[in-house]
């Protein structure tokens, strides 16, 4: 095979991305790309043009199962003391959406998208996203660079009883932490101290509370929104 | 292609990823295993092999994440093609797919799941009326190639074409398309 006419190498990348090639023809074009630079970029052109196809896929949410063997697998060199904790149980895996999170990320990139053209200054650091059951994203967790403030905004108006009210919680170790109230109606938010989301949070929850929040310090109404948190206090 | 903020946003848990972070890798798990299992089940039709696939893609992206190169590809992009050659292999080892497709106007008419993704979205219609200019034989094995991880064998055996039929069919396939997306 002569790799030096560019018009084939334009092809065989195409043939490659496709996924045409022959095992053999394979191992060799790949050990080829390794030690070329311009054709592994005609490689990467191919499945940026392709790319888009894959996007017509329905989104199928894998097994937890998937994530364990994965997290058994590259255990022996992870980073310790960065592992995310495990969520408690009682009150976000009773749920059964702990996970659900997951099938948002096309909401979720349209989320972001939103939330960067309304603060264009600033790149911010998203904090968590925190999806409704159904996986769409409803408020963003954001961080600007070198604050100390963490904002909590919807992304849209939820609808809510007049008489009822949306509280915020961090989920650690122990008991869900209260944060306060946020705003169901787009463009307020709630600001919390940075510190309160601290190094063992692990996600954030919304519930459904009496309109003055939760009267005992602990959620009383079904949580409604929730989401992992991305980045915890720097 | 993806979507400006979320493609960033990926870029940066990339970038965690490969300082070992775990947080930032189940984040990234997160945010595109749906897709990518969905994908794999696309290409393989058998959900434990499409788990296998997903499971081996991971390990492979922790294992490799220092040779993800932001100037060449998204990450998606990226993640996208280890997985797809990891389910194509499988593919290939299994003796016999049963073979339950739609005409390529099915195809064709699959709506980009990323409805709200605007960019995503304009790649697909470009690419869509580029692949409109083939002709219909031809755009069929580009698509049950590139979908459903087709060999040059099978599509012979699906299109009712030689080998070798096939073989131009795509490399003229590719060359039309290349220029009409330029």
């Amino acid at each position: 095979m002569r790799y030096d006419d560019p018009q084939l190498r334009i092809l065989l990348a195409g043939e490659y991305v496709l996924g045409l090639m022959p095992s053999l023809a394979r191992a060799r074009f790949e050990r080829l790309m390794a030690r070329d630079p311009a054709l592994a970029q005609e490689v990467s052109d191919w499945a940026e043009r392709f790319a888009p196809l894959d996007a017509t896929v329905r989104p199928v949410m894998p097994p937890a199962e998937v994530w364990r063997k994965i997290e058994r697998h590259i255990g022996a060199d992870a980073k310790p003391g960065s592992e995310p904790q495990a969520p408690q149980r009682n009150f976000l895996n009773s749920l059964g959406l702990w996970r659900g999170l997951a099938g948002a990320s096309a909401a979720l990139a349209a989320a972001l998208a939103l939330f960067v053209i309304l603060r264009p200054v600033a790149p911010p650091e998203v904090v968590a996203v925190l999806t409704d059951t159904a996986g769409t994203p409803a408020f963003i967790a954001t961080r600007t660079g070198g604050s100390q403030q963490i904002a909590v905004a919807p992304v849209r108006t939820q609808a809510i009883d007049a008489h009822k009210s949306l509280e915020l919680w961090a989920i650690a170790g122990g008991s869900p932490k209260p944060l306060g109230l946020v705003p169901p109606t787009f463009g307020g938010q709630l600001e919390i101290a940075s510190a309160s989301i601290t190094g063992d949070t692990t996600a954030l929850a919304i519930s459904l509370e009496p309109e003055n929040g939760s009267p005992s310090g602990a959620p009383t109404g079904p949580v409604l929104f929730q989401g992992r948190v991305l980045a915890a206090n720097p | 292609m993806d979507n400006r903020a979320g493609a960033l946003d990926l870029q940066l848990l990339m970038r965690r990823v490969v300082r070992r972070d775990r947080a930032a890798f189940a984040a990234l798990y997160d945010r595109t295993s749906p897709q990518l299992f969905g994908v794999a089940m696309r290409i393989l039709r058998q959900r434990e092999e499409a788990e296998d696939v997903l499971q081996e893609c991971f390990v492979a992206v922790w294992d490799r994440a220092d040779t993800y190169d932001a100037q060449k590809s998204s990450v998606m992009t990226w993640l996208l093609s280890i997985l797809r050659h990891r389910a194509i292999d499988r593919r290939r080892r299994r003796a016999h797919m049963e073979d339950r497709l739609g005409s390529e106007e099915e195809l064709l008419s699959l709506r980009a799941s990323i409805g709200d993704d605007a960019d995503r979205g304009a790649g697909l219609r470009e690419l869509y009326k580029c692949l409109q200019e083939l002709e219909s034989a031809p755009r069929r094995a580009v698509l049950l190639a590139y979908v459903y991880g087709y060999t040059h064998e099978e599509l012979a055996q699906r299109l009712a074409a030689p080998t070798g039929t096939i073989k131009s069919w795509i490399r003229r396939s590719l060359d039309r398309l290349k220029r009409c997306l330029e």
